[in-house]
């Protein structure tokens, strides 16, 4: 057992806090949030540069071949250091592809930065994947794919859609140049910062279907927890940032002619963060390591999915309540690791359905 | 990052369910949750021996002194499934007190009382708690004065348990007067037997028993007081925080909450399955969720004891989130049961073996036992990410 991170782990998260406190501040996050692309093209090109997109990707497309964890250690520091979202979603939707595809083609300019994948889930009122309706239709030489995905993040930026689909009963994902014929998208104002679009297809072509030996449903599954690992690692880094902003404030803030940290009620919510943030942190880890070495076994996943989330998000209420007026000013970067718990909260770890898992695995299963 | 135990842990851990199996039976079950696991029932004894005699008393001790060396994860291990099966747990004796002794006192004192311990002949109750030094510990008045090679030691302690039954007393007393209040105490260990001590019962809202401590003029050895004159407060910290790694488990609160779903699962109200109310499988859900959170933070102290910290943040989280957590298994067990809840364990109808309602009633003891909360979230809050004092 050693439930810290490893000293390669560590060198690659300080090299990566070193590049995020020289490339990311509160302006450029500021600039960017009315942007179009949500960063600078120079930021996407140094992310690029620096491996961190290839990170997990396979030697053969270019990439570094490390595990999950490593790249969960990479993305934990980008969100501490708030890299802008769809930095964020190009080395997730690259280790999504990679774990499902590991011989496709894209990999390589994907992990060079030249290209991105946006992944498509989602539909508007459907999140059950028994009941998506965006079907895989044409002949075996020519797919074609139609219907509607919702809330898709970096849709419009991105060159291509990895796009959950349905041939007779089975799951399938298909990828679809966003540029080709039948594909029209309905950019969203949301909060967040991952650029996010309704994307509907009418008979579009499919450029490749991932083919998986186990099925669909074992695809579907992978991508699944991929995109959970690395959305509990942007949560542990995020809540670490908001409560390391959180006591440094405290500790320097004067009211009533003293610091504010030697109020009781204030250290005591301090602690609470603190405990919160360290089991937050434990269940997630746990959570990514059994997935990276799909060694899962109980409700651990399930486990973090319900907690971690609802951490992030009281961590950073308790942050507000603490930092006042302070941190309610558009520019302060704590606004904006809050609009990142609820958004990647919503997405990656509702509350209600990882109770409701549990609640069946405790209650309906055999014994 | 590897949250797998060992190769070495995992057998261990299997070793420790083994001897579970062997040596706890509904009896012994029984009798523990009858005497609110004070250990001290006949079949308790015969367990605590069985312990001894697998040489498992002192699992973390050096091995020069008995011990087993085991790791504090593999002691974590040990408690958390102690707990977790219904047995007593080890006496604070082997888990607070000898562990201080080892780490403070003086190569007399470890040779003449850690082989006593080890053996079973001795038996503390701690002595921290006064009238008017509870939570504020360093403003307790019992006072120790040094006549010729003995210590006179007057005063009265309170929340004394197990003074009853212990063969010694390990007392915070105060013996330097003059120096400031924190660094005038020390720790010293008083037999029961001596002359001038006295004891009196406190019976406890769930059924237990502590005790008042009386000392008259009780004549303690000089080399009874342990480690250095004034460091007592310390000393007292030290084995609080050892106390905190067992008050931290959520070995407990997985078995009655084990216990409250085995009962779900099988009940009837209504003339609908218990378990396809929507609020008892959301509360139920929340709970083993929680339970988990618990399990991690537990680990966490572990491990930073393993590293050579002295996890005093860590533990602290643990003992805040557990026993807040129990009261809220406490309170979802009650409302769950319903009107069946309140039954006494030795009713014949009771469900759950009456444990709801015993945990309801011995949860607030957690909170405020041990250290209080606040005091928990003070020190996670000045050591745990250095918030000012003043």
């Amino acid at each position: 057992m050693r439930p810290e991170p490893s000293t390669e782990q560590r060198e690659l998260q300080a090299a990566a806090r070193e590049v995020l406190s020289r490339e990311v501040d509160p302006d450029k996050l500021l600039r960017w949030e009315s942007d179009a692309t949500g960063f600078d093209p120079a930021l996407g090109r140094t992310v690029a540069d620096l491996g961190w997109i290839a990170l997990g990707l396979p030697a053969a497309a270019g990439g570094g071949g490390a595990d999950l964890v490593d790249v969960a250690s990479l993305v934990e520091e980008c969100a501490r250091g708030l890299l802008p979202r769809p930095l964020l979603g190009a080395i997730r939707s690259a280790n999504v592809l990679a774990a499902i595809a590991p011989d496709d083609p894209l990999l390589g300019p994907i992990g060079r930065g030249e290209s991105r994948l946006a992944v498509a889930i989602d539909e508007i009122r459907d999140r059950d994947p028994g009941r998506f309706s965006t079907r895989l239709g044409g002949s075996p030489a020519a797919r074609i794919v139609s219907g509607g995905k919702a809330y898709v993040p970096d849709a419009a930026e991105a060159e291509f859609h990895l796009v959950a689909s349905r041939a007779a009963s089975q799951p399938v994902f298909v990828v679809v140049d966003r540029r080709s014929a039948g594909v029209s998208l309905q950019p969203l104002r949301t909060f967040g910062g991952d650029r996010q679009a309704h994307v509907h297809y009418r008979d579009a072509a499919v450029v490749r279907e991932i083919a998986s030996a186990r099925g669909g449903a074992d695809v579907l599954d992978r991508v699944w927890r991929v995109q959970t690992a690395l959305a509990l690692a942007e949560m542990t880094g995020g809540m670490s940032a908001v409560l390391d902003m959180t006591v440094e404030y405290v500790k320097q803030r004067e009211q009533f002619g003293q610091k504010i940290a030697i109020f009781q009620a204030v250290r005591h919510q301090v602690a609470d963060m603190g405990t919160t943030h360290t089991a937050a942190r434990h269940l997630a880890w746990q959570a990514i390591t059994r997935i990276a070495s799909g060694r899962e076994r109980d409700m651990e996943m399930t486990s973090a999915v319900a907690w971690v989330g609802q951490a992030f998000k009281r961590i950073c209420w308790a942050a507000h309540h603490l930092h006042g007026g302070a941190g309610f000013v558009v520019e302060h970067r704590l606004r904006f690791h809050s609009e990142r718990a609820q958004s990647l909260c919503v997405r990656y770890t509702p509350e209600a359905p990882a109770l409701r898992e549990i609640a069946a695995a405790l209650l309906d299963a055999p014994v | 990052m590897d949250y797998e135990l060992t190769v070495g842990e995992a057998a261990w851990r299997d070793e420790v369910r083994a001897f579970i199996r062997e040596n706890v039976d509904p009896g012994l079950a029984s009798e523990t949750r009858l005497k609110g696991n004070e250990g001290r029932g006949p079949l308790a004894l015969r367990f605590h021996r069985a312990l001894r005699d697998a040489g498992w008393w002192g699992i973390a001790w050096p091995k020069q002194y008995g011990g087993l060396e085991k790791s504090a994860v593999e002691q974590w291990i040990f408690i958390d499934e102690i707990e977790s099966a219904g047995a007593p747990m080890l006496p604070l004796t082997v888990t607070s007190v000898a562990p201080t002794i080892m780490r403070v006192g003086d190569e007399q004192q470890k040779r003449e009382w850690l082989p006593r311990i080890n053996a079973g002949e001795i038996d503390f109750a701690l002595g921290y708690s006064e009238p008017e030094a509870g939570t504020d510990m360093a403003s307790l008045r019992t006072h120790a004065v040094l006549d010729g090679d003995e210590w006179v030691v007057n005063g009265q302690k309170m929340w004394n348990t197990m003074a009853h039954t212990a063969t010694h007393n390990w007392l915070a007393v105060r013996t330097e007067p003059d120096a400031p209040k924190h660094k005038g105490i020390s720790m010293m260990i008083v037999p029961m037997d001596a002359p001038g001590v006295s004891v009196q019962p406190i019976w406890v809202w769930p059924g237990l028993r502590t005790n008042a401590l009386f000392l008259d003029n009780v004549r303690v050895p000089r080399n009874y007081l342990v480690g250095e004159r004034g460091a007592g407060f310390y000393y007292a910290a030290m084995a609080l925080n050892f106390e905190r790694l067992a008050i931290g488990s959520v070995g407990m609160g997985r078995r009655m909450f084990r216990n409250l779903v085995q009962l779900v699962r099988e009940r009837e109200v209504d003339g609908r399955p218990l378990k396809d109310e929507p609020w008892v499988r959301d509360r139920l859900a929340r709970l083993q969720v929680d339970l988990e959170a618990g399990r991690m933070l537990g680990l966490e102290t572990a491990w930073a004891l393993e590293q050579g910290r002295m996890p005093a943040a860590e533990s602290s989280m643990a003992k805040v989130f557990v026993s807040e957590l129990v009261q809220r298994i406490a309170d979802a067990g009650c409302e769950i049961l319903g009107l069946d809840g309140q039954l006494h364990p030795e009713e014949p109808s009771a469900l759950v073996e009456g444990r709801m309602q015993w945990l309801y009633r011995i949860a607030p003891m957690l909170a405020f036992g041990g250290g209080t909360n606040e005091v928990q979230r003070d020190i996670i809050g000045f050591l745990g990410y250095g918030l000012p004092r003043k």
